[in-house]
């Protein structure tokens, strides 16, 4: 037997309403509050909260006779585009519960014969995804069916958590309401004259009299209903690169406040990579005033991460150094530099060498959001003579690390120091004896270093020398113009 | 209260006089002398500080086979205001991975703190160089509090000035050296023994022969009036 699809249909009624309620200060949400939207030149109410709806206030009413029944009522314009964002947001929330997610206008489907044993049973799937729903107060509303149109017909006005079986689901089907579906006004005065007053009704007819009786349009959405046909719309994919924000028109004014904002935006970035099956290299925080220059905070890691809490540790460790504007209107947090998710990243304990990397990275990574990354730096070789451009200091991580391969020979070399002094200190000479804050004697020596020769030619000897506390030095005495100078000690 | 001290006392850095309560845990240090004075090596999960006479007598050298087992096997090794730079191709000579190394330069006390306590408590090697002023009894409590949680040994690399102070790092080594690569050990404190002993350790081949400046090899690429050097 074919296996048998379910598929869940969301619907968010409230939220126009919801996407605008985080951003106003708490108290305002026991006010009765109105979204408005302009249709046909008439601004209309679109959803209200529980307390306006209490004062006799629905959806459909003109603005006018809103505001008549309840002279406090908040009116607040529709946002269109933040109600996107949170579709999108909504949308990758589902995806997190089933890979076959169907976004269209501001509906959304999921399909989830198959994440049953993730969730072990569909009952814990559902109560699963409306709590997370309730989480991040979304009030929501499901239908289930066996196709995407079925599941929308059976939308209820709640929150379904139990599934019903098969045959529960044909019945209810059956029982649908035939004006529900979406057709002419023409066709549902057919619908009438042929005494067809439920969706079985209608399945019932054989399919050449349907034919005949109705257009095209009608004959898809019965195959549909039928499985016929599948329901064609693209599948959601998660987005290519991350972008999201956070709006305060109050504004912000001090660094601890903003660590909540952060802390919301980093959970959504989480639930993106989690989606997406990666880790993020570099994230960047943009804090935006009313007026003025917005600031930039940029987060490079030196591993890869999908953890909000260390993501927002070393944010928080790096927003310390950053000189903020005033009062901030708007968080944007942006990643587009991501990595697939390395295997084995759940049983970490059990490969202890990735668990030691892990840490040197985190340890790296807030090392740098703390002091900087001018603070940080690795000894690298490099193949030259002389000895400031045979070592130098790079960013952590900005070279690769390919080992260096010694050659055969190389250890006969005199012995090198193990300090370098970054700029060679002048040797003084006072009676034949070298001084360099105490006096110094040669123990061995020369070994001649020449180097730069295309441009300024440098010819150095080098020479062992020590003091009489036994300290080593490493001297070396420039053939040009004579002088001495200390390049380094041996420790 | 009883209960209380019992757990003072069950603690690794609860220092009880004469009794031969020893650290679990060492790390050979390289040199076969030294782990029998230090009985087994490096107190592992502890601070141990070094006092180095003046830099550059060798207080390096005797760590060298100390990191290179800790690069071997572990991710970071952690440089904390060395006074000078490091030269790569010693330690590269000395097989030591150079992309585990990690020198961090603090601006300030508070910031020289917070890395060493974030490098021991995250795994790494630490080596550390105090400034001035030196850091303050507590500042190192801490340190030795995130060593004893930790599984390695933090290194404190000291001016001989703190010799009068206090410290509760669980070993202290104040290094003189007398000759060139003969390094004289002195314990100043050491968990279970009382201090006082005295190592002499070789660091390599012993070359201390001086050379007279004026007997210098002449420079065979170039002729110069040996008067020159005089001046």
């Amino acid at each position: 037997m074919l296996k048998q699809d379910i598929w869940l249909y969301l619907h968010f009624p409230l939220l126009p309403l919801e996407t605008l309620l985080p951003q106003r200060p708490e108290e305002l949400a026991q006010k009765p509050i109105a979204i408005i939207n302009l249709q046909k030149n008439i601004q209309q109410v679109l959803c209200c909260n529980t307390q306006a709806a209490a004062w006799g206030i629905e959806p459909g009413l003109s603005i006018s006779t809103a505001l008549a029944l309840c002279p406090e009522l908040e009116v607040l314009p529709r946002q269109f585009e933040q109600e996107q964002q949170s579709l999108q947001q909504l949308a990758l929330l589902a995806y997190s519960f089933s890979p076959v997610v169907i976004l269209e206008g501001s509906e959304l489907w999921l399909e989830i014969s198959g994440c049953q044993q993730l969730f072990k049973g569909y009952d814990a799937l559902l109560k699963n995804l409306q709590n997370r729903l309730k989480y991040q107060s979304i009030s929501a509303v499901n239908g289930i069916g066996q196709n995407p149109l079925a599941a929308k017909l059976l939308c209820k006005s709640r929150f379904e958590t139990q599934l019903p079986d098969q045959t529960e689901i044909q019945r209810r089907l059956r029982n649908t309401d035939i004006n529900l579906l979406k057709t002419s006004r023409k066709q549902q005065q057919s619908f009438k004259q042929l005494g067809l007053n439920r969706v079985g009704d209608l399945l019932a007819l054989p399919r050449s009299a349907l034919s005949r009786r109705f257009d095209a349009e009608l004959l898809t959405t019965i195959a549909q209903l039928n499985n016929e046909k599948l329901f064609t719309a693209p599948r959601f994919q998660p987005a290519d690169s991350f972008r999201d924000l956070i709006q305060n028109p109050q504004g912000i004014f001090n660094k601890e406040s903003l660590l909540f904002p952060m802390k919301t935006l980093l959970q959504r970035l989480c639930q993106y990579l989690m989606a997406r099956q990666c880790h993020c290299r570099e994230i960047e925080w943009r804090f935006e005033p009313l007026i003025g220059e917005s600031q930039h905070m940029q987060i490079q890691l030196s591993g890869s991460q999908n953890n909000w809490s260390s993501l927002l540790m070393l944010s928080r460790l790096q927003l310390e150094r950053l000189e903020l504007p005033r009062s901030i209107e708007q968080i944007i947090l942006c990643a587009d530099q991501f990595i697939e998710a390395p295997m084995g990243m759940f049983n970490l304990d059990l490969f202890d060498d990735q668990k030691l990397a892990q840490q040197s990275c985190e340890l790296i990574d807030s090392l740098n959001a703390r002091l900087g990354i001018e603070a940080l730096s690795q000894p690298i070789l490099n193949q030259d003579y002389l000895p400031e451009q045979a070592s130098t200091l790079a960013i952590p991580g900005q070279h690769s690390s390919a080992a260096y391969s010694e050659r055969p020979g190389e250890k006969l070399k005199a012995p090198q120091p193990l300090w370098l002094l970054t700029d060679p200190a002048p040797v003084h000479l006072r009676n034949r004896q070298l001084y360099w804050r105490q006096p110094l004697s040669i123990i061995s020596g020369p070994e001649r270093l020449c180097g730069n020769w295309w441009q300024a030619e440098q010819q150095r000897d080098y020479y062992l020398a020590c003091d009489s506390n036994g300290a080593r030095y490493w001297l070396f005495r420039d053939t040009s113009s004579q002088r001495w100078f200390v390049h380094g000690l041996f420790s | 209260m009883p209960n209380n001290i019992a757990t003072v006392l069950s603690r690794q850095d609860t220092w009880r006089g004469r009794s031969q309560r020893m650290p679990s845990r060492n790390i050979s240090t390289g040199y076969n002398n030294l782990d029998l004075l230090l009985q087994g090596g490096w107190p592992a999960s502890a601070l141990v500080e070094l006092m180095p006479q003046q830099p550059g007598i060798g207080e390096l050298s005797l760590l060298l086979p100390t990191i290179k087992h800790y690069a071997d096997n572990n991710p970071l090794c952690v440089w904390l205001d060395p006074p000078y730079q490091p030269y790569a191709p010693r330690l590269a000579a000395a097989d030591i991975a150079l992309d585990k190394l990690l020198v961090v330069r603090s601006k300030n006390h508070a910031e020289w703190l917070w890395a060493a306590e974030q490098s021991i408590r995250s795994g790494a090697l630490l080596l550390a160089w105090t400034g001035s002023p030196p850091p303050r009894y507590a500042d190192l409590r801490k340190l030795q509090l995130a060593a004893a949680d930790s599984s390695n040994p933090a290194f404190l690399f000291s001016s001989p000035k703190a010799l009068s102070a206090p410290s509760p790092a669980t070993l202290r080594l104040e290094l003189k050296s007398l000759e060139v690569n003969q390094l004289l050990l002195t314990v100043r404190k050491q968990r279970g023994v009382a201090g006082g002993a005295c190592l002499h350790l070789s660091l390599g081949e012993a070359n201390s022969q001086r050379t007279n400046l004026a007997l210098l090899p002449a420079d065979r690429h170039r002729t110069y009036p040996t008067q020159q050097l005089n001046n």
